[in-house]
């Protein structure tokens, strides 16, 4: 069952990546960051500033290379919610 | 797919970003001539782009030590001190680095490069925390992960990121990290070092600083950032490089932490990769007397900064936040930043073309790096082709 936070981080998740995608289209949570969206390192890294800002975290950057889709994103987020 | 495939990628780039015959990432010097002079391309041009900060890449004492070290000690080590074992040059310079600092341990390994991937991943692992800052050097980032160290950033030179991060981290502040620079290669900023030494006593964590374009630079002796903040103690670990200030090749790291030793058994940069070849030691070390008995040069290299600085900015560049030896001009596009660089050298002037991710947040830079061994008629040479190029830039909009 989808954790009951889910739902109100993927929806800021999407408005993030919906303001910095290089390649902007219809997310969905199989989005991939890098092949669908067209994100390189760079770009991440600019939007990994908000995404702590936004749900006030530490986003550590090992966690990076675990990331491909946007549900991959969205659960890595609440479990750093979660886990602080 | 081949293993070979993904580096069409880098074919394209460079076919898009440069015109042919074309490549400022690949820019043979023909002849050197001085500390300031060369030969590029057939013709005789200013270097404005060496980090050849104090000029001591022929100074006569430095050239002195090293022909007489190969006349005695050979061409190379031809191995690790490990396994062929420790000239004497090497010691005595840790000795000398140690010294210098003030500190009890050094250590020394055979660039700057390895010394930050050796210190690193050696002093953290699995279970410690690195805060390190955006800007940081690659040779920092590559450190960090294969320290396997949960590896955490903070804003360039934010004071209040890098505290929010340490108090987020609770207890685990004493196994962190944080790791800054002294002055940031590509834009020339200096970290506001007595700020980050507070919040690092505040927290209870470890800090590392990277001297490499410090050295020789800042400090009333030419210790670095650490002293010219006044907060030497409060620094666990300083990791430098022999390849900028001191005109050589090598890197080093010292500490008051007795500890250091023991890293040179475990540390995979120092265990398996040649040590520094003797002539090169040599010349490391008559370089590190001239940082501590000739202020002269330090002196003369900041009034050479502070006059292409200021003439760069009545010209109406756009300049990195701080003075220092490192100039960096930010042009508005790629295009644009070639042109310039490409009509700098058909004047005469080398500088560095950087890019992103070399460059921090995106720009493109025109990155001039100055040196006490430049003259005062140098200096104007490089505002006068300046201002030529400022007028066919703004021509170009």
């Amino acid at each position: 069952m989808t954790p009951p936070r889910y739902d109100d981080i993927y929806k800021q998740v999407v408005e993030l990546l919906q303001e910095y995608a290089p390649q902007p289209g219809p997310i969905s949570e199989e989005t991939e960051l890098v092949n669908d969206l067209g994100f390189d390192s760079l770009k991440v890294m600019e939007m990994l500033n908000d995404v702590e800002d936004a749900f006030d975290i530490t986003y550590p950057l090992n966690s990076l290379s675990d990331l491909k889709t946007v549900k991959d994103f969205t659960t890595q987020i609440l479990n750093i919610i979660e886990t602080s | 797919m081949g293993i070979l495939d993904k580096l069409n990628a880098v074919a394209d780039a460079r076919k898009t970003l440069f015109p042919p015959g074309v490549d400022p990432l690949n820019v043979v010097i023909d002849e050197i001539y001085s500390a300031t002079e060369a030969s590029i391309g057939g013709h005789r041009v200013l270097l404005a782009g060496t980090n050849n900060y104090l000029g001591l890449t022929f100074d006569q004492h430095c050239i002195g030590a090293a022909q007489s070290s190969l006349e005695k000690e050979g061409t190379g080590t031809t191995g690790s001190r490990m396994a062929n074992g420790t000239f004497a040059g090497h010691r005595d310079l840790e000795k000398d680095l140690a010294n210098f600092y003030g500190c009890s341990n050094a250590i020394v390994f055979s660039t700057g490069f390895v010394a930050n991937l050796g210190v690193i991943s050696t002093l953290a692992g699995p279970g410690d925390v690195i805060v390190l800052d955006a800007d940081s050097h690659a040779s920092i980032y590559d450190a960090c992960k294969m320290s396997g160290a949960e590896m955490i950033r903070f804003r360039h030179n934010n004071i209040e990121d890098l505290e929010k991060k340490l108090k987020r981290l609770g207890p685990k502040t004493e196994k962190t990290l944080i790791i800054v620079e002294g002055i940031y290669s590509m834009l020339g900023d200096c970290a506001p070092l007595a700020e980050i030494a507070a919040l690092k006593k505040k927290y209870g964590a470890w800090l590392l600083v990277d001297e490499a374009h410090s050295l020789g630079v800042m400090g009333d002796h030419g210790r670095g950032m650490a002293e010219a903040a006044g907060v030497e103690k409060d620094v666990d670990f300083i990791v430098g490089t022999f390849s900028k200030s001191l005109g050589a090749i090598g890197g080093y790291c010292v500490s008051n932490h007795p500890e250091l030793d023991l890293v040179r058994y475990i540390c995979r940069s120092y265990v398996f990769t040649a040590s520094p070849s003797p002539s090169t030691i040599a010349s490391v070390r008559e370089a590190l007397k001239a940082i501590q008995s000739k202020p002269e040069l330090r002196t003369r290299l900041w009034d050479n900064a502070a006059l292409l600085f200021h003439g760069l900015k009545e010209l109406g560049f756009e300049l990195g936040p701080d003075l220092s030896p490192i100039i960096a001009i930010r042009a508005p596009s790629r295009e644009k930043t070639l042109f310039a660089w490409k009509a700098l050298l058909d004047k005469g002037i080398y500088v560095n073309l950087v890019f992103p991710p070399a460059a921090p947040a995106g720009m493109s830079l025109l990155r001039c790096s100055i040196s006490a061994a430049h003259t005062s008629e140098q200096i104007s040479f490089l505002l006068q082709a300046f201002a030529e190029i400022k007028a066919l830039m703004d021509k170009q909009e």
